[in-house]
């Protein structure tokens, strides 16, 4: 890991060893990744979820829509969407496409100005506590512990008792940083005061969580290390999480299903059907690589 | 101390350099008492004790005058950011208090509190609100939006947020008003003296004038200037402990 005194929380991803020389690759890994070149050809206007065998999804995004003034123009512009229990949802655009807007939406920090948004079938009217948003920046406070800020869900509510500390010592223990409860944010590095944020979104036992560019700010090895850390943290409750970037390959790493955003419309969406978990190695996969391309090509497309 | 010795040997050489021209160049006394006989006057007001009912005067006045100014400009500050309604109402009027030059304020001060430290402190706290609410109010709205969301996120209430992350988020800005407040306190607290106190070192200032008594003048000139930097310090050192949260290591 990056930072000094901190023991990995997985075996380090050598990246050396782990994927495999060209022309000799794993051909069970390239079996599985085959699905991922084909995308579901379902781009287009009329762009709709199929029916999720017959269940109503846990999120529902219906038809929604935003503009900042009533006349202005629409920053998300009528988008249905829908994620099952469980899946891995990234929404994948340039800035200023309204993916933002639209994850402010699903959380309840904006009120759509048409449509609705249904979480477990009940529509959200506000900021929901069964909803971990993970921001752009790790908006810790400065002023408290690494363990304080992990505490904060708690400690807003009541006094924290100590069966609390001993959970939120578990989070960052999961998140690697057991032995740095008690520093404050800025004796953190970037990627520490990550790893914090998450282990914050997890204290709340959320249902839901949503991510905003959380990693856009840190260098690609540790990018790459908070990835694989949040794939095992989702597995292992089996979180939902919608999870916004402008990165292709972290939304084709992350995503069960990724969108591509233009203009407040969703104007690409394709199923990815790598293994999961993820292998080591995955990124350097043709699968991989092929599913980076369409994604591309379709970004491109968008203008 | 050896950052502090050039300055120090600035000073050292000023001294000398003023001592010397007086003597050189026979400046009478009344004009500009050499720093040797300022030192002398300054010696004899101590020993003589009657330096220090003056000084404790001005430190009251100080003191309080900060107080109220800084809780009511604090409050204020918290008022005015927390509704941006009030805050459109009352700002222009706000401001324009604080136009009006307080100091001409101090004949009016004197007609409606009358002789004593009453116009002293009053003249003080008005001069210390504005530091304070103009920190206090910039620090709580300049809060980042993602930390605000961060609190509705969580469902933090109004109360909970202002307390939990606004105050303690803006307290390094609050604090820096503070310390520009304890500076102008002091100048608030003698010139108030100035127009209608009978204590205190801005009154003994005008006594000293009186009699023509310069070298007295000058010995309180550094009385005035010592207690600004004590007080200046140890305002730095409160911030210093308070703030230690706030920085690395």
């Amino acid at each position: 890991m990056d930072e000094g005194g901190t023991p990995p929380i997985r075996p380090s991803a050598s990246l050396g060893t782990t994927f495999p020389a060209r022309g000799k690759e794993d051909p069970g890994l390239a079996a599985r990744c085959a699905n991922a070149v084909a995308p579901q050809d379902d781009e287009g206007a009329g762009l709709r979820q199929p029916a999720l065998d017959g269940q109503a999804p846990f999120v529902a995004i219906e038809n929604a829509s935003y503009r900042y003034r009533p006349a202005g123009p629409p920053i998300v512009d009528g988008i249905d969407w829908a994620i099952p229990r469980g899946a891995i949802h990234c929404l994948l655009g340039r800035s200023g496409c309204g993916k933002t807007t639209l994850l402010k939406l699903a959380a309840g920090l904006l009120l759509p100005s048409g449509g609705a948004i249904r979480i477990g079938g009940a529509a959200l009217g506000g900021p929901d506590p069964r909803i971990g948003f993970v921001f752009q920046t790790p908006t810790l406070l400065d002023w408290l512990s690494a363990l304080d800020n992990v505490l904060l869900p708690v400690s807003l509510k009541r006094r924290p008792r100590a069966a609390d500390r001993e959970a939120a010592r578990e989070r960052l223990a999961l998140v690697g940083l057991g032995d740095l409860a008690e520093r404050r944010p800025p004796e953190l590095s970037g990627g520490q005061q990550s790893r914090v944020a998450l282990a914050r979104a997890l204290m709340g036992e959320p249902d839901l969580l949503l991510f905003d560019e959380p990693f856009a700010a840190l260098d690609a090895i540790t990018r790459e290390e908070l990835q694989d850390d949040l794939l095992r943290l989702c597995a292992l409750r089996g979180s939902t999480a919608l999870f916004v970037t402008h990165d292709i390959a972290e939304a084709v790493y992350l995503g069960d299903r990724v969108a591509v955003m233009a203009a407040g419309r969703i104007v690409h969406a394709q199923d990815l059907d790598l293994p999961r978990p993820r292998p080591h190695g995955l990124r350097y996969d043709p699968a991989f690589a092929a599913a980076c391309r369409t994604l591309r090509g379709a970004m491109d497309g968008a203008g | 101390m050896s950052q502090r010795l050039p300055s120090l040997l600035l000073f050292l050489a000023l001294i000398a350099a003023w001592e010397a021209w007086c003597r050189l160049a026979a400046v009478p006394a009344l004009v500009l008492p050499p720093p040797s006989a300022v030192l002398a006057t300054l010696g004899s007001e101590i020993v003589s004790g009657r330096l220090w009912p003056h000084l404790a005067v001005t430190a009251a006045e100080m003191a309080l005058g900060l107080a109220f100014g800084a809780v009511l400009g604090l409050g204020t500050g918290i008022l005015l950011a927390e509704s941006p309604r009030l805050s459109r109402l009352l700002r222009p009027y706000i401001l324009a208090s604080q136009l009006v030059p307080k100091l001409a304020l101090g004949p009016l001060f004197l007609i409606w509190f009358g002789f004593g430290m009453t116009p002293a402190v009053a003249i003080t706290a008005l001069i210390c609100f504005f530091p304070l609410m103009e920190n206090t109010f910039t620090g709580l709205t300049e809060v980042d939006a993602g930390r605000r969301d961060l609190f509705r996120m969580l469902g933090a209430s109004r109360l909970q947020t202002l307390l939990r992350l606004k105050l303690p988020a803006a307290l390094p800005v609050i604090m820096a008003g503070l310390r520009v407040a304890v500076v102008l306190a002091l100048v608030g607290a003698v010139v108030g003296e100035f127009v209608g106190g009978r204590a205190g070192l801005g009154a003994s200032i005008i006594a000293a004038q009186s009699v023509m008594d310069t070298s007295l003048i000058f010995a309180l000139f550094v009385v005035i200037t010592a207690l600004g930097m004590i007080v200046y310090e140890a305002v730095r050192a409160i911030e210093r402990r308070v703030l230690h949260r706030y920085s690395k290591g």
